[in-house]
């Protein structure tokens, strides 16, 4: 069959299918039954030592026509061809192949039995002690609030000469003093406000100095700490670096590192005093995730004041992401070790700052009851619901009997908590009302636990009002950490999270090093952000937004202007060029190799992550190294090369020509028109799930085939829905996806309004007597 | 060690046979001990001088009588030495009392620095390996002398602040080791989690309960993650009552719980570090350590001995203040009694897989930052040993003429079998070793 027939015009296609199908599905179910079933069973449900797997995908009707045509059956394909192939096409389509067909003869699925997953455990946890401390308020502005003093002496703040906020931390003071009527000899600064961490994970600070300083770092600010005096703002907490004592006029720097969840604020200090020395420099770097060292500053240092988060330091093994989203579904012996581990973690924390939580003085008189009434509270947040009597008495007044400390008790009665199945399982009672409802809106919002709005929300009764979900629902979608969370689904979209550095050769691309790679994952995460948070929230930027963010040394190796001032900006690109994430280049870099392109793993990627698209894995490995090419054969010679056998291009011939016509950029993500002096060939021809063929010659027109496609858009909202829910969307009726792309369209491709509504569904499912909104 | 002094070392314990099951790596880890018996060392140190007329012996030799505030010495006293005129003669940069204690067992002169205190001219840290860590890298180089934390340093209400006040042991040149002055945290770096797991114990056993109770309730789907989540509760439990019984020659300490880590927890807190320090090195975990009293300028309100004031402040008293003088003797009388407690405790365990008592194998040197607090003299600093792990003779009171206190350290060196021709600042080092056997 030669490239005509592929390209059949499709309007005459479907309409001679629609007179046809009565007979043809006859036709077709007598070929399947003599050709096809005995590989593929009955009802294509597959047949063991034969072929195992449903007969099922997201292949067009006129796609699965010419696999038949071409490929069945497979010991002799010209058995089934022409208006035969058709026919059984269509029957299998229609019978079970196809999306639709699967769902309509499905009822909804029951939702998978989960714990929390390692990030819920660790949010919750921080949540939960967190609840107990009265939380600043936010404030607006950047950087951080600084005070700087002539000093008494070594380093006692005496004269305050100025105050002002400091947009990132890199001083160098030399030989002067950093304001006018401070004595150079002698002076001290004190920094203070929050850290916001970008994302979850560890980071490293390293801190530099001939002088004196100490950096803090989530501590306590304690009643009467102040910055008036030397640094005893400070005195109770541990300094993450401690370097106050100087040696001589060499530069000092060392290093720590700490565990941080993202899309949270840590309070942060860095006191510094210069005595006598040549010269006054401090500076502090930070090595965040995924990232090189770079000076902190702005935008992730904010003036406002911030409350100590207690993180889980224990390392978790990894959750089960097999079906490409992070779930609780299973359980290990080295989950269960980390899980206890972490408990007593948290318990030493809880005991050592019991007076902090409580307000509990030592010596109180009804210390016992009041510590009894404060391990109760914490035992309903962490179950998400008012304990009963048999709850109260394991874990509140079994805890406290005997003969033990009050210390002892509480640690007791933290770690049966965080160890608890009520605590460790968040839908396992049988129970659905409105505690329930809080308790999936926390988690598929944030991950974590209610907050008293929540709570009180639910104790009230209000939650089975759908529209008070809602309202809910919206509130806590501005809150920081539902960000992170969205912000966390794209990073795993957009291979963010890839563990492995992004290297490449430096022969052939000079100037892509370590901090070229660190800014590029930057950029994207950048450009995510800034589309997600935007007012309209368009899914539609993401795909088509034809600017970059770029910092001075991105423009430079991009080889465009730089933007004005330090940090990120829209860079907007040559006409034509740039196609939002399509074309960004940390992904056209990471889906690429050291020294080449790889129009395959780009195919691939835009395939599964933004077609929607299902791909079977290789039938059979083909190392690309060893293959003997033909020298000077381009990149998309070699891959039609290597990919030209039937079974190879099934897939393939949706991946290449996706691939393909992106081979304008480099494995840098960098537009060219040549490779090795030949000219560029990227227009490819694309058939779509529908059947069209599509003429792609570059980047807009991938775009335009992204958002033009149906599947496409579902895939998207069946990703987040998934990440978000922990839950197939199945789970929630064949028709959830249908209903939520529509109203994704009603609000105008809105994302946190999709995310917000995925939310809702999913807290609403199978709860019996909602009081639905008048329409 | 053969299966008779075995048993014998077990009854000196007061461990009967039944015990025997709940140590079953003895015979092993008395395997690793080498031939020759382990040499000890610990520094004790305490700060603002001492009152010298009562302190001192008045006599030199063997028959020597121990003044007040030594007294609490006395079942020690043969197998201890008192060191007259030996001189802290480093000098350089910092106040006096930057340089008591961090010149101490560096002995060399402060970095330059931007730490200011009463006089002299700024400074930083000590510019030398202290004389713990210099023998510990020694014997950590050694297979058979090795163990697996070398040395451990302790404090008793170290102040939260790093500086040359608080410092004395350098793991070398610009290096500070911060000493561990809170016992529970010490607790947990010398026996890990096994507290905790202890006390998991009986917490499994109420999870394992709940999640009965509610496995009883839930669907079948669910029961089964739980009941596999059962099974990994009961499995850990029988790794903790496995656990329970291993490697330890000798069952950590019982640690009080619920101590104030404040000045007035220093009696419990003194009690406890002497207590996790004696365990620790009969486990074999390390053969040298620091014992440090809070620090140079130490400030403790020794309440329990009905002393409202604090010791630096008392120290600045003259001569004829009589009432700050019998504080400070009741202070420093305090302090020997901690030196006396320590050594007790040593003295009370056998030596496992030799002859004598672990204090028979251990010496601990008591230091000061000064030699007097009103002068700031570093000079006769009020140096004593106590115990016979240097091999050093026993029950003398040694007076040397103004000698400094390099020599002393160079000494202890080559009492292990390291035998440096120079410790710290070389100009000091002349005539090699102080001669004390």
């Amino acid at each position: 069959m030669g490239l005509e027939s592929m390209r059949n015009p499709c309007a005459f296609f479907l309409i001679s299918l629609i007179c046809l199908q009565a007979l043809q599905a006859e036709d077709g179910l007598s070929i399947y039954a003599k050709q096809c079933a005995s590989c593929h069973g009955d009802h294509g449900q597959g047949v063991a030592d034969e072929c195992e797997d449903p007969l099922q995908g997201t292949r067009s009707l006129e796609s699965l026509a010419r696999y038949i045509e071409r490929r069945m059956p497979e010991d002799d394909p010209e058995l089934v061809i022409g208006d035969d192939a058709r026919q059984v096409a269509a029957y299998i389509y229609e019978a079970f192949y196809s999306v639709d067909s699967q769902s309509a003869s499905k009822p909804a699925a029951e939702p998978a039995f989960a714990r929390l997953t390692n990030r819920q455990f660790r949010e919750s946890v921080a949540d939960l002690i967190n609840s107990f401390y009265k939380q600043p308020q936010m404030a607006e502005g950047t950087g951080l609030r600084a005070k700087y003093f002539e000093s008494d002496g070594m380093n006692k703040k005496a004269r305050q000469g100025m105050e002002r906020v400091d947009q990132k931390l890199d001083f160098d003071f030399g030989e002067g003093a950093p304001a006018d009527g401070i004595n150079p000899e002698q002076f001290s600064v004190a920094w203070e406000g929050s850290l916001n961490a970008p994302e979850t994970g560890w980071y490293e600070f390293r801190m530099s100095t001939p002088n004196g300083a100490r950096f803090y770092l989530n501590g306590d600010k304690q009643n009467g700490d102040s910055n008036s005096r030397d640094d005893s703002g400070a005195k109770r907490q541990t300094a993450l670096i401690d370097e106050w004592v100087s040696s001589g006029t060499e530069v000092r720097t060392s290093s720590a590192r700490i565990f941080l969840l993202g899309g949270r604020g840590y309070p942060i200090r860095l006191d510094y005093f210069k005595y006598k020395e040549p010269r006054g420099m401090v500076k502090v770097e930070w090595k965040p995730p995924h990232s090189e060292w770079e000076l902190l500053g702005v935008p992730y240092l904010s003036p406002a004041d911030s409350k100590r988060t207690f993180v889980v330091n224990t390392s978790f093994p990894p959750d089960d992401a097999s079906e490409g989203y992070e779930r609780g579904t299973g359980i290990s012996k080295a989950w269960h070790e980390a899980t206890t581990l972490a408990a007593i973690e948290a318990a030493d924390e809880v005991v050592s700052r019991i007076g902090l939580l409580t307000g509990v003085k030592a010596d109180a008189p009804d210390r016992v009851e009041k510590l009894k009434g404060f391990i109760a509270t914490f035992a309903e947040r962490a179950f998400r619901r008012p304990l009963d009597d048999d709850a109260r008495q394991r874990y509140i007044d079994h805890a406290f009997a005997g003969d033990v400390t009050a210390d002892q008790a509480i640690k007791r009665a933290v770690i049966m908590i965080l160890k608890s199945p009520r605590f460790l399982y968040p839908e396992l009672t049988s129970e659905k009302d409105d505690y329930t409802i809080a308790s999936r809106l926390a988690l598929a919002l944030w991950d974590s636990i209610p907050d008293e709005k929540l709570r009180n929300a639910a104790k009230e009764g209000k939650l089975r009002d759908v529209a008070e979900v809602r309202r809910q629902t919206e509130r806590m979608a501005a809150d920081p950490r539902a960000i992170a969370k969205v912000e966390a689904f794209f990073a795993g979209w957009l291979k963010l999270d890839a563990e492995d550095e992004l290297q490449k050769d430096p022969q052939k691309f000079p100037g892509f090093d370590a901090a070229v790679a660190s800014d590029l994952r930057r950029s994207l995460q950048l450009f995510v952000d800034h589309v997600i948070t935007s007012e309209t929230s368009d899914y539609r930027e993401l795909i088509h937004a034809d600017y970059l963010m770029l910092n001075a040394r991105l423009a430079h190796y991009y080889g465009v202007p730089a933007p004005d001032g330090d940090g990120f900006h829209p860079v907007k690109m040559e006409a034509g060029q740039r196609s939002g994430i399509l074309t960004h280049p940390y992904l056209l870099s990471r889906l690429a190799h050291e020294d080449s392109t790889s129009p395959i793993h780009r195919g691939v990627f835009l395939t599964r992550n933004v077609l929607g698209g299902v791909l079977k894995p290789p039938p059979k490995a083909i190392s690309f190294e060893d293959h003997p090419f033909t020298p000077g054969m381009s990149m998309r010679e070699k891959v039609t090369e290597i990919t030209r056998s039937s079974s190879c291009m099934t897939c393939h011939e949706r991946i290449n020509p996706l691939g393909f016509s992106l081979e304008n950029f480099d494995a840098t993500g960098r537009f060219r028109t040549e490779e090795d002096g030949r000219p560029i060939d990227q227009v490819a021809d694309f058939i779509t799930s529908s059947g069209d063929t599509v003429e792609l010659k570059g980047p807009e027109d991938v775009a335009n085939l992204v958002l033009q496609s149906p599947e496409a858009r579902m895939g998207f909202i069946e990703q987040l829905l998934r990440y978000t829910l922990k839950q197939n969307p199945d789970v929630y009726g064949n028709r959830s996806v249908d209903r939520l792309e529509d109203d994704f369209t009603q609000s105008g491709d809105n994302i946190r309004k999709l995310f917000m509504e995925i939310c809702a569904v999913g807290a609403l499912d199978r709860i019996p007597d909602l009081k639905q909104a008048a329409n | 060690m053969n299966i008779t002094t075995r048993r014998q070392f077990l009854r000196q314990l007061g461990l009967s046979a039944a015990a025997l099951p709940f140590l079953p790596s003895l015979p092993s880890l008395a395997g690793t001990v080498s031939e020759s018996p382990p040499q000890r060392i610990i520094f004790m140190f305490t700060p603002n001088g001492t009152i010298p007329e009562d302190f001192w012996p008045d006599e030199t030799g063997a028959d020597f009588k121990l003044k007040r505030i030594l007294s609490p010495l006395e079942p020690f006293k043969n197998r201890m030495i008192t060191l007259k005129g030996v001189c802290n003669k480093i000098g350089g940069d910092g106040d006096g009392h930057m340089r008591g204690i961090s010149c101490l067992l560096t002995a060399d002169q402060l970095l330059p620095g931007n730490i200011q205190g009463g006089g002299n001219k700024p400074a930083g840290w000590a510019g030398n390996i202290s004389i713990d860590q210099e023998i510990k890298n020694f014997l950590q180089a050694n297979a058979a002398t090795s163990t697996r934390f070398g040395s451990l340093e302790l404090g008793v209400a170290v102040p939260n602040r790093a500086d040359p006040w608080t410092r004395e042991a350098y793991a070398g040149p610009n290096q500070p080791l911060a000493p561990i002055s809170d016992p529970y945290a010490l607790f947990d770096k010398l026996y890990g989690n096994q507290k905790n797991l202890e006390n998991l114990g009986s917490i499994l056993d109420d999870v394992r309960d709940d999640l009965k109770w509610i496995s009883a309730k839930v669907d079948p789907k669910e029961r089964e993650m739980l009941d596999q989540h059962a099974t990994f509760v009961r499995e850990m439990e029988q790794d903790l009552q496995r656990s329970d019984t291993q490697q330890l020659m000798f069952p950590a300490p019982v640690l009080e719980q619920g101590v104030v880590l404040d000045n007035d927890g220093i009696p419990k807190i003194s009690a406890m570090q002497i207590d996790l320090l004696v365990n620790a090195f009969a486990n074999g975990m390390a053969r040298v350590a620091t014992l440090q009293y809070t620090n140079s300028v130490g400030q403790a309100r020794m309440r329990w001995l009905d002393i409202n004031d604090d010791h630096h402040h008392l120290s600045h008293e003259p001569d004829n203040n009589e009432e700050a003088r019998e504080k400070l003797v009741k202070i420093n009388t305090w302090l020997c009694q901690q030196l006396s407690d320590l050594a007790r405790k040593l003295d009370a365990i056998p030596e496992p897989g030799g002859s004598g008592t672990m204090l028979d194998h251990t010496t601990i040197v008591w230091t000061n930052e000064l030699g007097k607090g009103n002068s700031h003299s570093l000079d006769n600093l009020p140096f004593v040993m106590v115990g016979g792990g240097l091999g050093f003779k026993g029950g003398q009171a040694l007076s040397f003429d103004n000698v400094p206190h390099n020599r002393l350290w160079m000494s202890v060196a080559h009492a292990f079998g390291h035998p440096i021709s120079t410790f710290g600042r070389q100009e000091f080092c002349a005539n090699g070793p102080l001669s004390l056997s």
